[in-house]
């Protein structure tokens, strides 16, 4: 079992952590413009609805770095085994600043530049919880 | 409403109490609250049963698990007045980010709109025992858990990720941060109540500490301290009758980002172009232009704050403030240079969250910085928080 934070799905977010568990990056979308949201919200950012009816959809899983940082002192303590570890700061492809945060599986050695490609991979934590994470891609 | 502020030169600051800034002080925290406000009080020449407004923010800027209790950890503005034995007429707390100069809005405001006739802002910050931002937590609901469980925490983190790409969009590199933090330093050095008094950093000092969450090292962030401040604020009439030379509210502004993003996370282009909307209001608001002002001062909790600050307010374009600071652009002693740092800021007094800003504007505007005077400051700029989400005031000597 980890020691790492583990996600508490609430109503809204459960698709999100279902579809994570079997390997799937999935992203809010807004049933009334169709427009990606993360985190979902109260009110679509994108068109106003305070409906949004937001479905976890499936998305590639590619996307390119913006940013990173080598984190070298966790303040959770649960990924002390993990340090250091590289956090990527990756757009989407899906959809122009749909930008999600999480770490880069290829070690901190791995040489990374702003543009570069990325793919999701999964963390297996437990049983039924996987967090989404990247690879570069070769 | 847009334009300039109906009510600028109306209201000023007319007198202030800084307490000692240490790591850890014997007291509550609400004790030192309590006693450096009736130094401000007595400072400018009132008496606590003349103060009816209080506002402050309380805000406890740890990711930590450490406990919140009004007094010990935090005080409130309404926790302060009960303890001064005053029933105020109005007693607010700001809730926003950038909490200084939003409860300077507050009292501003409140005096303006003639609601209230002298204010008392303050702002109490805590260092608890223990580590300050280190969080058991094995679970991660609500927001948090779009981040968290993904190992993206904290508030190094948070800043990590704008200040890394801003190195690698520009080609600057984080040596150049040496400049920043050793001007801080050197001004905080200089100030009794500092954390850091007489105790510069070298840039070799600087270079030689490890990174934390890289580019961020132990000496980009301020220390978390105990400390109190108190300024009191009342009308540019009602200030005429006072010992000390008013301070002038000439205009503030806000950063309101629209767009949503996961818990902390700032992209560089997100802090840019809120930065560049704060900026606007702010000279539309004050009536000037970054031309005008003397004395900037800007925010460093985190050094790349100075950086971005810089850029925001229009005194650097885009990618120019590290060239800028490492020619010396920045330095107090240096003639014509724009001493953004002069009041040690964050970094060279401890983590006060606004206030060395605040006060230094304060201080050299009324006359009252001591040794450290300088001659020419008569339009001076307070900041707080990062630019897209902080908040900036004007300051003039004379109402503009």
């Amino acid at each position: 079992m980890t020691n790492r934070p583990v996600p508490i799905p609430d109503e809204q977010s459960a698709p999100f952590w279902t579809a994570a568990a079997e390997h799937v990056l999935t992203a809010a979308r807004c049933v009334r413009c169709a427009a990606y949201s993360m985190p979902p919200d109260v009110v679509c950012p994108h068109c106003g609805s305070t409906d949004p009816q937001f479905a976890f959809t499936p998305l590639s899983g590619r996307g390119t770095v913006r940013s990173w940082t080598v984190v070298r002192q966790s303040f959770l303590p649960g990924f002390d085994d993990d340090l250091p570890f590289v956090l990527v700061d990756v757009e989407l492809v899906e959809q122009q600043e749909l930008r999600v945060i999480g770490r880069l599986l290829d070690g901190v050695d791995a040489p990374l530049r702003l543009g570069d490609q990325v793919t999701v991979g999964f963390e297996d934590l437990a049983p039924g919880l996987a967090v989404p994470a990247f690879a570069l891609s070769r | 409403m847009s334009g300039r502020f109906q009510a600028a030169g109306r209201v000023a600051i007319v007198g202030f109490a800084q307490s000692d800034i240490r790591r850890h002080v014997d007291t509550p925290l609400g004790g030192l609250a309590v006693e450096t406000a009736r130094r401000a009080i007595a400072d400018a020449g009132l008496r606590v049963d003349q103060i009816d407004g209080f506002v402050g923010a309380t805000l406890f800027p740890t990711a930590g698990a450490h406990r919140v209790e009004d007094g010990v950890s935090i005080v409130s503005p309404n926790w302060l007045a009960q303890r001064l034995g005053v029933e105020p007429a109005f007693a607010a707390g700001f809730d926003g980010i950038g909490q200084l100069t939003g409860s300077v809005v507050l009292a501003v405001n409140a005096v303006a709109s003639g609601a209230v006739d002298y204010v008392l802002l303050h702002r109490a910050l805590h260092n608890p025992a223990g580590a300050y931002h280190a969080n058991p937590m094995r679970e991660a609901g609500g927001p948090q858990q779009w981040t968290a469980p993904q190992g993206f925490f904290g508030p190094l983190a948070m800043i990590a990720l704008p200040y890394n790409e801003y190195l690698q969009r520009y080609g600057a590199r984080r040596e150049s941060m040496a400049s920043v933090v050793v001007e801080a330093r050197k001004n905080g050095a200089r100030i009794p109540w500092s954390f850091w008094h007489e105790r510069p950093l070298t840039a070799d000092e600087y270079l030689a500490a490890p990174t934390l969450f890289d580019p961020v090292c132990r000496f980009d962030c301020d220390i978390p301290v105990d400390g109190v401040a108190v300024f009191l604020l009342t009308s540019a009439e009602r200030a005429r009758d006072l010992p000390h030379h008013p301070v002038y509210v000439a205009g503030y502004a806000s950063g309101a980002p629209t767009r949503r993003r996961l818990p902390l996370h700032w992209p560089l282009d997100d802090i840019a172009e809120g930065g560049a909307g704060l900026a606007r209001r702010l000279w539309e608001h004050a009536g000037i232009g970054p031309r005008d002002v003397d004395l900037p001062q800007v925010y460093d909790g985190f050094s790349p704050f100075v950086w971005l600050w810089l850029e925001a307010l229009g005194f650097c374009g885009p990618g120019e403030a590290p060239g800028f600071i490492e020619d010396g652009g920045i330095d107090s002693d240096r003639p014509g240079a724009l001493a953004v740092l002069s009041g040690g800021g964050a970094l060279g007094n401890g983590r006060m969250h606004g206030v060395p800003q605040m006060l230094e504007c304060y201080l050299q505007l009324a006359c009252r910085a001591g040794e450290r005077q300088r001659s020419s400051a008569s339009i001076a700029v307070a900041c707080h928080s990062s630019p897209h989400y902080g908040g900036a005031i004007v300051y003039s000597a004379a109402p503009l």
